[in-house]
This record gives structure tokens, C-alpha cells and sequence, in this order.
């Protein structure tokens, strides 16, 4: 690692400047390319309410390839395992250059407001997902409401 | 291993253990440890632990990487984990079994096994990530408290160990769970411990544990606080340190530097690069070149590492002809790998990689006795491990092609197959592993076994820097300074340094560089397959 990329400079300069809504994303104070984020569960969907904490990596040859990045707090999600991996197609084979750190967050907000259960990770989820999804639904807001709520 | 470890118990059969140092503990304050619901015999999940522990240690003639990369490279692949650490998990997804399996390893983890701390931050980086009451239920079992670290004669390893899950815990849960669990108790358990009267290894680590608690902003504004009302600011005493020649005590006094430098600033107190000498010191380990978490003294010749991953850091003097010496004092017995990298050797800190892991450089260990190029070892025979003092002897000789390392004047065999590649390019380069420090002689001072078979020339009578550049800013000052950059709109659109020359035909789209469009399989736009680049002029 030399200097830092201006593409980091410049990303992370825009989401201080124009943050995006719902979302928080904060560079670490001593590593550029590590951010703490936290997104807020959607409305109208199970994880309404909830605080989610993610860690976003970007990695030496970013943005060529996509930055990593995982659920922190635990969350009941047929698209998202028990580590926190994520299992959505723009963090892997259909990453591009041109998506950014904020177009990235948006989507995984996008996945808590539309779960996924036929392209799943966490497969006894997704599984309870298909079958009997307000089971599924009740399981997701109970986990929200203890993993993702402060008091 | 087929067997089940789930031991049912009679509801009348109480389990009688305490919890890990506590029989030595006087339980004169406060109210009794909270009850364990023990699902599975603890001897079983001490087991586990040891084999985990015996796992990593098989690691040892590989690279850093096949160890790290299981931590981290894990986290986000699909890759799977090796058996005990998956029973670990399993155990640890239940609040209590998630304190049990902690406890184990507060109990079972040596203390003098170098990979010690790193097994305990590989099993709680596959662990779930316990919820805030389980980390506090688990700090009243352990009875973390001002007591507990005033106590007589105390079990080092024990504390030594609590104080680095602590760590690992600030680290897992920044923000506000960090916060909620960093009670008054636990932090008056830490800092009590930061004194001259402990065993230095305890009071590192409670150090290093407050250090990750910083992390989280509001943390670091208590822990600040709490410092503060203390009648001597006890970072102030233990900073003395930094020179001691106990190399335990040397490390405290490194770590209480650094914290006073970038988290613990005191008003009033110089920052260290501001007040430093350094007259006659002409090459520094560079601070523009070197990976996020590696910690550079403020005369830019001692590193350290309390990060997880593999740290690496070139020296600011490249060679490219003649022969050159320069020497290495270890403060740590454990990995590093210490020796020379070109520019085109990649710091990959997160995936493991480091000097001596690829083609462009090459390195010794003395803790594992490696000699390392390519990622490839070469067992160095007749060679004792390295120990605290030990002075590493780093010798290249570009016209003869060969360089040769030296553990306290005891050459090793030349190596000669980097040459095959590179001739040329050379800069003075380490890697650290966790909990990992040394110190560089680029000639300042007199070396302590100079080669006296050729001659020879050091690194700081050829250097120059200016000022400016000998300044060892602390990171976080030169990150803001960086942000704050104002940087040109009119480049490229992905990587927003060089002009946007470029056009992608035949979908026609533009505002790409030449370096970054030699990189693209596909437009970044549309997908569309790139059948020609086309320059215009910007």
C-alpha cells in the first residue's frame, strides 16, 4: 500500500459531505480503507427499528474488485449467513468499477426491504422463508428487536 | 470426532468450578458471580481450545497468509472452518456456552506460546458476535474489577489472557455495544493494571485492551477522563519506558508512547514527533509506505504491530548497487519477517502476505527459523530461535548477487534466487505478526556485528531527507489532512487521478483513463464487451 488511492479520497469525502439518508458510513481514524457503517432496517419491512452494524473493506485493487462487506450484527435474513456474509450478486460477480461504496449500501438496504429466499446463504432461513414466511417474518423482527435495538 | 459432548446433567448436580483465577481472588466486594448453565463439560471445551491451538501451530511452515486468511478472508468467502474451531462455534451460539468457551480460554492459553493471543483472536473472530449482556454477564463472572487487579500475587497468564479477549471484544463490538460493555469495573480492572508494580505482560496487554476500546469514539473520551483523574496520568510514567532494556517493559513504554501520541493526547504534552531529535538520523522507516495498522516510533526506527493482521513497512532509501549492511534489534520473540523488498512487493496485510511472500522480496524469521522468498521457506539448521535483543544482520551484496542474514554475527547460507529477477530496487522491509516489535539500526548508531569480510556502506550516510519528511505525524493527523485535499473534477470517473482520454467501443462510453481502462473486461456502465479503446484527445 503506497498513498492512498484519490478514488478513496474522493468517495470518502462525498459521503461526509452529502451522507446518505439512513445510512452511516465513517472511515476509521487510522485506516482509509476500513469504514464502520451502520444502516437503519427499512420501513415496512421486518428489520424496521433496528440499528445494523456492518464493516466495509476496500481492498488493494478496489475498485476493480468490490469492497467486502458483512453484517456485524446479527440479523435473521434468508440472503445472509450466521457470519454476516451477504450474498448479493453486485458484491460478487457483477461488481463493476462505476458502483461505489455508496451505491453498495444502498443495495444491501434494498435486501432488508425485499429478502431473496430462492438465491439464499443461510439456508434453514430461507428454507422457513419459502414455507411459511410470517413465521419467517416473526423470527426476523423478534432478532431485530434483540440483536439490532439498543434497549 | 463423532463423540457428543453434550453432558446431561441431574438438575440437582451442581457444577463446582469458579470461574478462571478466581480461587486466588479475595470475593470481599459485591455480590456473587452470576450462574453458569453448563450444557457441556468444560474439560471438553478446554479441549477444543488446545487442539485449536495445536491447529495454528501446524501452520508454521507456511505463509502468515494461510493462517490470517482463515480469519480474515473468511469472513467474507464461502470457505469453511476447521473442525474444533466449528464445535467452538456451535458451543459459543448459547450466551452461557459463548462464556464458557471464553473462559477456556482465559484458562487453558500458555503464556509463553508466542501464537497465544492470535488463537484467541482467531476463535473470536469465528465465534458469533456475543450480545452486550453476555459480554457483561462474563466480566461479573470473571468479577473484572479494581480488586481483582490490586490483588497479591495474581496468575499472569490468567490476566494476561483476559486482558487480551477484552481487547478482542472492543475490537468485535465498536460503537455501542463497546461502550455499553467498557463498565466502570472493567475499566477500573484495566487501568489499575497500569502501573510500574505489575508484571509487565499483564499490564501490555490491559494497555493494548484500553487502546481497542478507543476505538469507539466516546470510549476514548472516558478512558481520556478516567486517565485524567488519576493524581499522575499513568501513561505519562510508563511512556519513560520506551528506552528500558527490559524488552517487556520497553514494549509498555512503546505502546503508552503511541497512545499518548494518536489517542490519549494530553493538553500541554508535546506530541513525541514534535519533541524528538533527530539530528544525524537520515533513513526512517517511511510512513507513506507502510500498511494501516503498523505503529512507527516518533524517531521512525522502531515498529510494532497490535493488529490481527501482517503488518509491513519499507525503509525511505532504495539501493541499487554496492553492498549494504544494516542491523535489527528484536524486542518480540514471535514472527517477523525481516529483510529486503523492491516496490513491487504488495503489502497484502489483510490476506496475510508479506515480506519474503513473493517474488520481489526476502525475508528470515527467526521465531519459525525461515528464510522466506516466493512464499516459500528454506529451514535455516544450527540456528537457535530468536530471542528479545537478538540483533538481526541484514547484508546485501548487488555485484556479488547475493544477501546474507546474521543472528548475532552468525551468518546463515547466502541467497542468491532473487537476483534471478530483480537486480536492483532494494529498501530495508519488514513484516509483523501480532503483538510483534523490533528496532532498526540503519547506521546511526554503530553496528553491533558489522560484516568485516567486504566492505560496505550504510544506509544513513548515503541518505537525505529534508525536515519535513523526517517527521513521524501520527496517522490519524495525516489522514485528516488528506480528506480535507481538495481534489480535481475533471478525471477519471474511476479512479479520479489521471485525465479521462479514453472512449469504449462500440457501446461509445467515456470518461476513463488509459490505466484504468487497460484494466476492464467489460464497460463499467452498460456491461457491453470492449472490442476497442479509442484515445481523445482531453
Amino acid at each position: 500500500m503506497a498513498a492512498l488511492p484519490r478514488r478513496i479520497i474522493k468517495e470518502t469525502q462525498r459521503l461526509m459531505q452529502e451522507p446518505v439518508p439512513g445510512i452511516s458510513a465513517v472511515p476509521s481514524e487510522t485506516n482509509a480503507r476500513y469504514f464502520h457503517v451502520i444502516v437503519t432496517g427499512p420501513e415496512d419491512s421486518p428489520f424496521e427499528g433496528g440499528l445494523f452494524k456492518l464493516e466495509l473493506f476496500l481492498p488493494e485493487d478496489y475498485p476493480m474488485s468490490a469492497p467486502k462487506v458483512r453484517f456485524i450484527t446479527k440479523i435473521y435474513h434468508p440472503n445472509i449467513d450466521r457470519l454476516g456474509r451477504i450474498c448479493l450478486d453486485i458484491l460478487k460477480d457483477k461488481w463493476s468499477p462505476a458502483l461505489q461504496i455508496r451505491t453498495v449500501l444502498l443495495s444491501i438496504q434494498a435486501l432488508l426491504s425485499a429478502p431473496n429466499p430462492d438465491d439464499p446463504l443461510a439456508n434453514d432461513v430461507a428454507e422457513l422463508w419459502k414455507v411459511n414466511e410470517s413465521e419467517a417474518i416473526r423470527n426476523a423482527k423478534e432478532w431485530t428487536r434483540r440483536y439490532a435495538m439498543d434497549n | 470426532m463423532g463423540t457428543c459432548w453434550c453432558k446431561h446433567k441431574e438438575p440437582d448436580e451442581s457444577d463446582t468450578e469458579s470461574p478462571p483465577g478466581l480461587d486466588t481472588i479475595s470475593l470481599a466486594s459485591g455480590e456473587p458471580p452470576p450462574h453458569l448453565c453448563r450444557h457441556i463439560d468444560s474439560r471438553l471445551v478446554d479441549q477444543l481450545v488446545l487442539e485449536m491451538l495445536s491447529l495454528i501451530a501446524s501452520f508454521v511452515d507456511k505463509t502468515m497468509s494461510t493462517l490470517i486468511r482463515h480469519c480474515w478472508l473468511r469472513r467474507f468467502s464461502d470457505e469453511e472452518s476447521p473442525v474444533p474451531l466449528v464445535k467452538l462455534h456451535v458451543i459459543a451460539d448459547k450466551e452461557d456456552g459463548w462464556i464458557q468457551v471464553v473462559s477456556s480460554l482465559v484458562n487453558v492459553i500458555p503464556l509463553e506460546d508466542p501464537l497465544g493471543p492470535s488463537a484467541i483472536t482467531i476463535v473470536f473472530d469465528d465465534c458469533p458476535l456475543p450480545s452486550k449482556e453476555a459480554v457483561i454477564k462474563l466480566t461479573k463472572y470473571l468479577r473484572l474489577n479494581k480488586h481483582r487487579a490490586l490483588k497479591g500475587p495474581v496468575n499472569v497468564r490468567v490476566e494476561r489472557n483476559i486482558c487480551v479477549v477484552l481487547g478482542c471484544i472492543a475490537e468485535k463490538l465498536a460503537g455501542p455495544n463497546s461502550v455499553a460493555v467498557l463498565t466502570d469495573d472493567t475499566l477500573d480492572y484495566l487501568i489499575t493494571f497500569l502501573t510500574m508494580r505489575r508484571e509487565p505482560c499483564v499490564v501490555l496487554f490491559a494497555l493494548i485492551a484500553l487502546e481497542k476500546f478507543a476505538h469507539t469514539t466516546e470510549n476514548k473520551m472516558t478512558i481520556r477522563r478516567r486517565l485524567d483523574k488519576e493524581r499522575d496520568n499513568p501513561l505519562l510514567v510508563l511512556e519513560l519506558l520506551a528506552e528500558n532494556e527490559n524488552y517487556l517493559w520497553r514494549q509498555v513504554g512503546f505502546c503508552a508512547k503511541w497512545a499518548l501520541d494518536n489517542q490519549f493526547v494530553i493538553e500541554g504534552r508535546k506530541l513525541s514527533y514534535e519533541s524528538v531529535d533527530m539530528s544525524g538520523i537520515n533513513v526512517l522507516l517511511n510512513t507513506r509506505d507502510v500498511s494501516e495498522y503498523l505503529k512507527i516510533s516518533c524517531n521512525g526506527l522502531e515498529a510494532r504491530c497490535d493488529s490481527y493482521s501482517f503488518e509491513s513497512v519499507r525503509c525511505t532509501f532504495q539501493v541499487d548497487a554496492g553492498c549494504w549492511y544494516y542491523e535489527c534489534t528484536v524486542m518480540t520473540p514471535g514472527v517477523m519477517q525481516i529483510g529486503w523488498a523492491t516496490k513491487n512487493s504488495h503489502f497484502l496485510n489483510h490476506e496475510g502476505y508479506g515480506i519474503g511472500d513473493d517474488l520481489f522480496s526476502l525475508s528470515y524469521d527467526g521465531c519459525r527459523k525461515l528464510i522466506w522468498h516466493k512464499a516459500k521457506p528454506t529451514t535455516v539448521r544450527n540456528m537457535p530461535e530468536w530471542q528479545p535483543g537478538d540483533v538481526l544482520g541484514c547484508l546485501i551484496d548487488i555485484e556479488r548477487k547475493e544477501a546474507i542474514f546474521s543472528i548475532n554475527g552468525q551468518r546463515m547460507r547466502p541467497c542468491k534466487e532473487i537476483f534471478e529477477t530483480t537486480q536492483f530496487g532494494f529498501f530495508a522491509a519488514a513484516s509483523f505478526m501480532a503483538f510483534q516489535q523490533c528496532r532498526f539500526n540503519f547506521g546511526h548508531e554503530q553496528f553491533q556485528f558489522p560484516p568485516t569480510d567486504r566492505p560496505f556502506s550504510t544506509f544513513n550516510e548515503h541518505g537525505d531527507l529534508t525536515d519535513e519528511q523526517k517527521k513521524v505525524v501520527p496517522r490519524r493527523i495525516y489522514l485528516e489532512q488528506l480528506r480535507c485535499a481538495s481534489l480535481r473534477e475533471d478525471t477519471c470517473t474511476l479512479c479520479f487521478d489521471e485525465p479521462p482520454s479514453c472512449v469504449l467501443e462500440p457501446c461509445m462510453h467515456r470518461g476513463f483513463c488509459s490505466v484504468c481502462t487497460g484494466l476492464l473486461k467489460e464497460c463499467p456502465l452498460c456491461r457491453a464487451e470492449i472490442l476497442n479503446i479509442r484515445r481523445e484527445p482531453t
